[in-house]
C-alpha cells in the first residue's frame, strides 16, 4: 500500500503541476472550453486518487473545487479572476496536503476552512438555486439508479416456452401480442424457433409454424405470468420454468451466451440454462471485482497511457549512466590508440566499430539527459502572475522558443537564477501602472522570455520594458560603496555592468520581493557554475534585456585535438571551420595579426606566442579557422591530430581564475589534454591585444606631448 | 593534524628536501608518493604551478613546492617526487601534488620534539610554520600544510606571476593588486 501511495504522491505531484499549467493558461485565454474540460479533468482525476489511497482531505476539498469547474464547463457561471485565484491558492493548499500526508497544521487548518468558504462562495452565490436543483436532480438520479439496480437484480429468471397450435390465428389470436405483454412484465429476451416453417410453395400462410423461448425477469409472481396465456392455454403449450432467483439478463455474459445455449429447433434443457446460470454468475462476481479494481485502476490507466510514451528515470540512474558513458569513451580512446600501435587490422576494425557504437550510445544518452525549458515555464509564470497581483502591476509575459532542450543538470542550475532575473525585472524594473502612464508608456508593462540555439550555445534572453538601469544611480553607489573612484571615467556599458558586483543593489528601499543583499553576484556566479555567461543590456527609461549564454551540455564534448610542442589541447569541434597550413615566418613576420586564407584575411591568434611556448617550433604550423560571433578568427597550432571525444574534467579550484581553459580531458595513452574554451581565448586575447595597442597609441601620444 | 595543538602523543611526520633546506609535513596530510611522470603544462598559469597529471583517471594539479617557497630551482632528478597532500581549503578537501626533490624519512615526534618557530631571521614567514625539529647539526621545518597551499595564497601569488605575462595588463590591475597584497604583508616578507 505504501508504495502506491508514493506512486500517487507522484502522480499527484504530476498532475498538479499540470493543473497549475492549464490555470495558468485560462488566465491567459479564460473562455477556453478546453481548458475548462482539461481543469475539470485533473481535479477529477485527483480527487478520484486521493479518495482511493486515503487522503480524504484532498478528496472532499478537490471535490469542493471540482464542483466550481463543472458550474464553469457548464456555462453556469463565468471564469474570473477572483475564482482563478481562489483556484491557485487551493493548488498551493492541495500540496501542502500532499506533502504533510493528508495532515494539517493548525494554521492550515484555518486556511483549509478559508478556502472552503471561499468556494462555497462562489458555488452558492453564483447560482445558488441552480445548484441546489441540480444537486437533488444528481442524488435523486443515484437513488433511482440504485433502486433500479437492486430491484433487477432481485427479479428472478423465468424460462418460458410458448407452443402454440398450429390453428392459434384461426381463433383470432396474434401470439405476438402475448410476447409483447411478457415484456411488458419485465425485462425479456425473446428466441423464435423458425425450423418448422415449410418451403414456400408449401407454406399454407393461415397457419402458425413458430414457437418461442422466452427468457424474462420480473419481480411478478408466477402466476401473474401464466395469467398472460390464461385465454390461449388450451391451444398453446405454455411451460414456465424459474432458472434463477436473479436477474441473469442484466449479465451480459448471460444474454452473450444464452443464443449458443438454445437450439434452434425445440427448447432448451432446463439444465443446461441453469448451468450456465451458475457459470455466468460466479463470473459475475469475478467481474465486479474487476469493475470495482477498474474504478480504482481508472486513475493508473490515465497514467498507464503516458507510461508508453514516457519512462521515468530516477535523475541520478541518468547521472550514473552518463558517467559510465564518459567512462566507457575514456577506455575506448585507449583501445584506438593500442590498436592503431598494433598494426593489427583486425583489431583495428573492432576498435573502430567500437568508438562508433560509443559515440551512438554517447549521443542516446545525452539526448535522454536533455529536457525543454518548457520545464521551467510553469514556475516562472506562476511568479509573473503572483508577484506582479502582489504589486499591483500590470504584466503581460510572453515566452518564446520554449521548446528548446538543455542538459538536465543546467536546467536544474538555471531555475533560481532566472526567478532571481524575473524577481528583479517585475520589482524593479516594471514600473507602477500610474508610473507608464505618466511616461507615455502603454499601462501594461511586458517581459519577454526568449530561448534559442546559436551555434554550440543555447541563449536566453529576459527582456523587460521597464525603466532601466540609471548609469548616474548605479555610478553613486558604486562610488559609495567604494567599488569605483569618483574621478573614474566609465562608459554606461561599464557602469551598468557593476550591477554584477557582489554588495550591490540599486533598489532604495529593501522589499519583500527581492532586494534582500542577494544581487545579481549570486545570478552571474550560479550561472558561472554551470559554465554559462550572462551579459545586461539597458537604455534608461526603455527596458533591460538580460541575457544568458549557456553550454549545450556540461560533460563530453566533440573536439579537434592540437598539438602545440608536446602539450596536446582539444579545440571544440562545433567551433572549428577549417583547417589550414602556414608558414611559421609568415606568423612570425606578422605585424597586424592577421592572414590570408582562403582568399580573404582574418585575424589570428597565435597561440605558441600567447601560451609562452617557445620551443620546438615546426617551419609550418596549423591556423584552425574558428567561427565566433559570426567572425572568422583563426588560432595556430603547431599539429593538428584529428578528432576527439573530449570527457570533461574540472581543473580543480585551482585553476578557477583561468578562463581560457575548460577543463582536462585523459587521453588514450593516459597523458593529459585541455580542452580550450575557444570563444573565451579570442576575448581575452583580443582585449589584450587592443590593450596593449591603446597603450603603445598612449605612449605614443605622451611622447608627443611632452 | 598539524594545527592541531600539542596532544601529547606521538604524530608522524614525512620529511622531505627542497633544496638545502629539509621540511616536514603530517602523514594524515599525506595521501601518496609518486614517481615524477610527465606533467601537463597549463598554459598562462602562475610559474609555480607546474601543470597538471593524470591520476588513475583524474585530474591532480602539480605544484613546484620550490618555486611557491622562494627556493631556488634545481634540475628534476631521479630523486623528484611528487607527494600528494590532502589540502583543506575553505572547509572543503582538496588535493593537489607537490613536487619536492626528495622524499626524506618519516619521522616519530612528541610534543616535546617541537621547537616553536623562530620569530626572528627566518626566510620563511612563521606563519606557515607549525615548529622546528633538530636533526643533527640542520633544523626541519614543519609545515601548516592547510596554510601553506591554502586558496587566499595561492591566489596572490598568481596575481604577481601574472605581471610578468603582461605588464600592460599589469597597470590596469596594479590598483587592485596594490590594494590586495597590502591587506597580506605576508606574502612581501616571503620573497
Amino acid at each position: 500500500m505504501e508504495q502506491f501511495k508514493k506512486k500517487f504522491l507522484e502522480e499527484a505531484t504530476e498532475l498538479i503541476a499540470n493543473l497549475e499549467q492549464a490555470l495558468l493558461s485560462l488566465d491567459e485565454n479564460p473562455q477556453d472550453k478546453s481548458l475548462h474540460e482539461e481543469v475539470f479533468r485533473i481535479m477529477h482525476s485527483l480527487k478520484g486518487g486521493s479518495s482511493m489511497f486515503g487522503f480524504d482531505k484532498i478528496d472532499a476539498f478537490t471535490h469542493e473545487l471540482e464542483s466550481i469547474y463543472d458550474l464553469v464547463r457548464n456555462q453556469k457561471i463565468e471564469l474570473k479572476r477572483n475564482i482563478l485565484d481562489i483556484t491557485l491558492e487551493s493548488v498551493d493548499h492541495i500540496k501542502i496536503l500532499l506533502e504533510s500526508g493528508d495532515e494539517l497544521s493548525a494554521e492550515n487548518e484555518k486556511n483549509h476552512s478559508n478556502l472552503l468558504n471561499k468556494i462555497y462562495k462562489i458555488t452558492k452565490s453564483v447560482s445558488g438555486d441552480i445548484i441546489t436543483e441540480k444537486e437533488e436532480i444528481e442524488k435523486h438520479d443515484d437513488k433511482n439508479d440504485n433502486v433500479i439496480h437492486n430491484q433487477l437484480s432481485d427479479k428472478p429468471t423465468y424460462q418460458i416456452s410458448i407452443n402454440p397450435d398450429e390453428n392459434i390465428f384461426k381463433n383470432g389470436t396474434n401470439p405476438l401480442y402475448l410476447i409483447d405483454e411478457l415484456a411488458s412484465l419485465g425485462h425479456c429476451k425473446v428466441f423464435a424457433k423458425t425450423n418448422k416453417i415449410p418451403e414456400f410453395d408449401e407454406l399454407k400462410p393461415e397457419l402458425c409454424y413458430v414457437s418461442w423461448e422466452v427468457f424474462l425477469s420480473t419481480d411478478k409472481s408466477i402466476d401473474d405470468i401464466n395469467d398472460v396465456f390464461i385465454f390461449v392455454d388450451d391451444i398453446c403449450e405454455i411451460e414456465i420454468n424459474k432458472i434463477d432467483n436473479s436477474n441473469l439478463l442484466e449479465i451480459t455474459a448471460f444474454t452473450n451466451e444464452i443464443s449458443n445455449v438454445v437450439p434452434d429447433d425445440g427448447f432448451s434443457e432446463l439444465d443446461k440454462i441453469k448451468e450456465l446460470a451458475n457459470n455466468v454468475k460466479a463470473n459475475e462476481v469475478k467481474e465486479e471485482e474487476a469493475i470495482k479494481d477498474q474504478s480504482s485502476q481508472d486513475f493508473y490507466s490515465q497514467i498507464k497511457k503516458n507510461v508508453i510514451s514516457n519512462i521515468r528515470v530516477a535523475s541520478d540512474k541518468l547521472d550514473d549512466l552518463m558517467n559510465l558513458v564518459s567512462e566507457l569513451i575514456t577506455t575506448q580512446a585507449s583501445l584506438t590508440l593500442y590498436a592503431e600501435n598494433n598494426q593489427n587490422s583486425e583489431l583495428v576494425t573492432i576498435a573502430e566499430n567500437i568508438e562508433k557504437i560509443s559515440r551512438q550510445l554517447r549521443d542516446n544518452t545525452f539526448e535522454i539527459c536533455l529536457i525543454p525549458i518548457d520545464t521551467m515555464m510553469v514556475r516562472f509564470k506562476r511568479l509573473v502572475r503572483d508577484l506582479s497581483f502582489e504589486l499591483d502591476k500590470e504584466i503581460q509575459f510572453t515566452a518564446e522558443g520554449t521548446e528548446t532542450e538543455l542538459d538536465k543538470t543546467i536546467i536544474e542550475g538555471l531555475t533560481e537564477p532566472i526567478m532571481h532575473i524575473f524577481r528583479n525585472s517585475i520589482d524593479h524594473g516594471i514600473e507602477s501602472a500610474d508610473e507608464r502612464i505618466k511616461k507615455g508608456k502603454p499601462k501594461q508593462g511586458t517581459i519577454n522570455f526568449k530561448a534559442f540555439h546559436s551555434g554550440t550555445n543555447v541563449y536566453i534572453q529576459i527582456k523587460d520594458n521597464g525603466r532601466g538601469l540609471d548609469a548616474e544611480k548605479i555610478r553613486e553607489k558604486a562610488i559609495s560603496r567604494g567599488f569605483i573612484s569618483p574621478e573614474a571615467n566609465l562608459s554606461y556599458q561599464e557602469l551598468i555592468n557593476l550591477v554584477f558586483l557582489p554588495g550591490f543593489s540599486t533598489a532604495s528601499k529593501v522589499t519583500e520581493v527581492s532586494g534582500r543583499g542577494v544581487g545579481l553576484d549570486v545570478v552571474v556566479k550560479k550561472i558561472s557554475d554551470i559554465r554559462g555567461e550572462v551579459e545586461i543590456e539597458s537604455q534608461l527609461g526603455v527596458g533591460t534585456t538580460i541575457t544568458i549564454k549557456l553550454p549545450l551540455t556540461m560533460s563530453i564534448i566533440d573536439g579537434l585535438l592540437v598539438e602545440i610542442d608536446k602539450t596536446s589541447f582539444v579545440i571544440p569541434l562545433s567551433s572549428v571551420d577549417k583547417c589550414f597550413e602556414v608558414k611559421t615566418e609568415t606568423l612570425n613576420n606578422n605585424f597586424n595579426n592577421r592572414v590570408k586564407l582562403d582568399g580573404s584575411l582574418i585575424p589570428y591568434i597565435n597561440l605558441r606566442k600567447e601560451f609562452d611556448i617557445n620551443e620546438n617550433c615546426p617551419d609550418v604550423q596549423q591556423v584552425i579557422r574558428i567561427n565566433y560571433d559570426n567572425f572568422n578568427v583563426g588560432l595556430s597550432v603547431d599539429k593538428v591530430i584529428g578528432e576527439y571525444q573530449a570527457v570533461l574534467k574540472p581543473l580543480g579550484r585551482l585553476f578557477k581564475d583561468l578562463e581560457i581553459v575548460s577543463g582536462a580531458t585523459i587521453l588514450g595513452d593516459g597523458s593529459i589534454a585541455l580542452v580550450l574554451d575557444s570563444g573565451k581565448i579570442i576575448n581575452t586575447f583580443d582585449r589584450e591585444t587592443l590593450e596593449r595597442r591603446e597603450a603603445y597609441y598612449k605612449g605614443i601620444k605622451n611622447i608627443e606631448d611632452n | 593534524m598539524s594545527e592541531t595543538q600539542t596532544t601529547g602523543t606521538v604524530t608522524s611526520y614525512l620529511s622531505f628536501r627542497l633544496g638545502d633546506e629539509m621540511f616536514a609535513a603530517d602523514v594524515g596530510k599525506v595521501l601518496e608518493i609518486l614517481e615524477l611522470c610527465p606533467i601537463t603544462k597549463v598554459p598562462r598559469s602562475p610559474s609555480y604551478m607546474r601543470g597538471v597529471i593524470n591520476l588513475r583517471g583524474k585530474v591532480l594539479p602539480v605544484l613546484d613546492t620550490r618555486i611557491k617557497f622562494g627556493i631556488p630551482a634545481s634540475e628534476d632528478n631521479v630523486d623528484t617526487c611528487i607527494v600528494v597532500l590532502d589540502v583543506d581549503m575553505d572547509g572543503e578537501s582538496l588535493h593537489l601534488g607537490a613536487l619536492v626533490d626528495s622524499v626524506e624519512e618519516v619521522l616519530e615526534l612528541g610534543p616535546s620534539d617541537i621547537e616553536p618557530p623562530p620569530t626572528l631571521g627566518s626566510k620563511f614567514n612563521p606563519e606557515y610554520i607549525y615548529g622546528m625539529v633538530k636533526r643533527e647539526e640542520s633544523f626541519t621545518m614543519i609545515l601548516k600544510v592547510d596554510k601553506v597551499f591554502s586558496a587566499d595564497e595561492l591566489a596572490i601569488a598568481q596575481e604577481v606571476a601574472e605581471k610578468k605575462i603582461s605588464d600592460v595588463k599589469a597597470e590596469g590591475e596594479k590598483e587592485e593588486s596594490d590594494k590586495k597584497t597590502a591587506k597580506k604583508p605576508a606574502e612581501n616578507k616571503k620573497k
